[in-house]
């Protein structure tokens, strides 16, 4: 592989904290959609 | 403004830049003068990365839309996480890998030197510019309602912001965005906390939300797939995803802060946190803009709030159909305020209260009428003085100085970044490679820090002009939007199109380009559709081009 090249996997190292980077990407997307869910909740009750 | 508010801007604004001269003093390599060192660590990253999006535009420009439109522009944020996790998987790993300086080095690797330069000849234009109308945005509306000196504020602001980019380089960058997004966050705070307690007393938080609610200020998600309306979920995941990817991933003033420090994890940890932090902030500010909205429906607001440029409407004869519009505006005003003081906002009562809500704003829309009839016209919208006019005319002296401190501290951090991005790039990618190849480290470093000087006096020069920009807010967003998909589309051929040689994209690109200049010439389309055009016509150009004339130079 060259160092241009895409990784073969998403990451060579491990994410502190979370284990493994598709981990972390997961969990922060879980934030996000919790998120969203509070603003639609938000939308319903005061509009 | 009073002795106690400048003395909170002073020092504040002064206080910043200053600590980060003490923190960053001392000669430097150019790999430190770039990237900073390791002491740089996630949460600076991402405070970093945070504030330099967060620009003068955010903290005086949203709350006023949210004035005027509802809360609902938030969705244009929801591709931002997506966009940003896209980075964190492709794109950080392999400028870590390569240890490179500016992205566009990663072209001049992948491809070819003449790609490399197009992709960081593209984006000194653009931002270049750009940074000249971040300084000038602040410096129009604060001058004009402060009395300062224009040109005085876009020197004094502009400045202080280059002598410290160029003496500190990323390090100091990052340092006081740190402590700027702070204040910012601060400001904001005690912003909202006063627009609340300024409600009647009658009015607790949970009913002042339903009265804005009622009033159609806070449907934040609209799952609508109605293409005429302006803003909803599925325009923001998918245009926001693409302008966001656009904007983190090819850059260099946002690619820069993430790279500072060196570290992988540093990097994806600063992302990650604003994958999750950037779109409540919107949502928070766009709030304030909704209490904002409220305040001023028991508190009569200006039919104008851009006043010196009402004022001159009056001096050049048109004084008497603007207090005719100001007089039925007062009536329509006291009618509304009456019918919510008396009934709030209910089943029967909504449709008339609405109703005086939209002949307000037809009030305002013929008041504006009125001022570009006079040539008093201004180079803003008016939404983008709601929020400094609440501020100035309800806060209590000492957070008004605070809250002014806000609007610098944002002009300050987002042009610093930008600085020192053009800086690095000019050097790194121009001038080390085609000029003075082979010079000692500290040569690039002085070079740098001229380059940054340069470009901050472009800034200040293109600042000083921008007086003869139609709607400089929306100039920002159009020149971001004419460039970015071009370059995006360099990045994405790079990444994903393994047969594409360095001719084929370089060619791709520059058709590409005048592809999207030609298009902005003639049709009328929304600017935002110039980021997909772009990068399409860059990965479809580039591929036909290889398999047609570049055939020849496809690898085996």
């Amino acid at each position: 592989m060259k160092g241009t090249d895409l990784p073969s996997e998403p990451d060579g190292d491990s994410a502190p904290l979370f284990g493994s980077w598709t981990k972390a990407y997961c969990v922060a997307l879980g934030i996000f959609g919790f998120e969203i869910v509070l603003f639609y909740a938000f939308t319903v009750i005061f509009s | 403004m009073n002795r106690l508010d400048y003395v909170v801007l002073i020092a504040t604004i002064l206080a910043i830049p200053l600590y980060g001269l003490w923190r960053t003093r001392g000669r430097e390599t150019l790999g430190h003068y770039i990237k900073g060192d390791e002491s740089i660590r996630w949460a600076t990253i991402g405070l970093s990365v945070l504030a330099t999006q967060a620009g003068p535009i955010t903290f005086l420009s949203m709350p006023g839309q949210a004035y005027e439109s509802g809360i609902g522009f938030v969705q244009n944020y929801f591709g931002q996480p997506f966009a940003l996790i896209t980075v964190c998987a492709v794109f950080v790993p392999i400028f870590q890998r390569l240890k490179i300086y500016t992205a566009y080095e990663y072209l001049g690797q992948r491809f070819d030197q003449k790609t490399r330069l197009l992709g960081a000849f593209l984006f000194l234009i653009q931002r270049g510019l750009a940074a000249g109308i971040t300084i000038y945005a602040p410096a129009i509306i604060l001058s004009a309602l402060l009395g300062w000196r224009l040109n005085l504020t876009i020197w004094l602001a502009g400045g202080l912001v280059v002598a410290y980019t160029a003496f500190g380089g990323t390090k100091i960058v990052s340092i006081t965005q740190r402590y700027q997004i702070l204040i910012i966050f601060v400001g904001m705070a005690l912003a909202f906390i006063i627009a609340v307690h300024r409600l009647p007393a009658g009015l607790s938080f949970g009913r002042a939300l339903t009265v804005a609610g009622g009033m159609g200020k806070l449907q934040a998600v609209d799952f609508s797939l109605d293409p005429d309306r302006r803003y909803t979920f599925w325009s923001g995941i998918f245009g926001g995803f693409f302008l966001a990817l656009s904007y983190f991933g090819a850059d260099q003033s946002q690619v820069q802060r993430y790279l500072a420090g060196g570290s992988l994890t540093a990097s994806r940890f600063g992302l990650l946190f604003n994958a999750v932090v950037k779109v409540p902030m919107q949502f928070l500010i766009l709030l304030l803009g909704a209490m904002v909205f409220l305040f001023y429906q028991f508190e009569e607001p200006p039919i104008y709030f851009n006043r010196p440029a009402y004022d001159r409407a009056i001096a050049l004869g048109h004084g008497a159909e603007l207090n005719e519009l100001q007089a039925e505006f007062d009536d329509v005003f006291a009618r509304k305020r009456d019918l919510l003081n008396s009934s709030g906002v209910n089943s029967a009562s909504r449709q008339e209260i609405l109703q005086l809500d939209a002949k307000a704003r037809e009030l305002r829309d013929r008041a504006k009428g009125v001022l570009e009839r006079a040539g008093a016209s201004p180079k803003s919208k008016d939404s983008d003085y709601v929020f400094i006019t609440f501020v100035l005319q309800h806060l209590p002296h000492g957070v008004v100085g605070l809250l002014i401190a806000v609007i610098l501290c944002a002009t300050m951090s987002a042009t610093a970044a930008t600085l020192n991005a053009l800086g690095s790039t000019s050097a790194v990618d121009f001038y080390r490679p085609l000029i003075r190849p082979n010079a000692p480290d500290h040569h690039y470093v002085v070079a740098t820090e001229l380059l940054t000087i340069a470009w901050g006096l472009v800034a200040i020069g293109v600042a000083s002009y921008a007086s003869l920009v139609e709607n400089l807010i929306e100039t920002g967003n159009i020149l971001g939007s004419i460039f970015y998909g071009s370059i995006l589309g360099l990045f994405l051929v790079a990444f994903f199109l393994r047969s594409v040689r360095g001719s084929a994209v370089f060619f791709a690109a520059l058709l590409a380009q005048c592809l999207v200049l030609i298009l902005f010439w003639t049709l009328s389309i929304s600017y935002l559709w110039y980021n997909l055009i772009g990068c399409a016509a860059v990965l479809v150009f580039s591929l036909a081009l290889q398999r047609s004339i570049f055939a020849k130079s496809s690898p085996a």
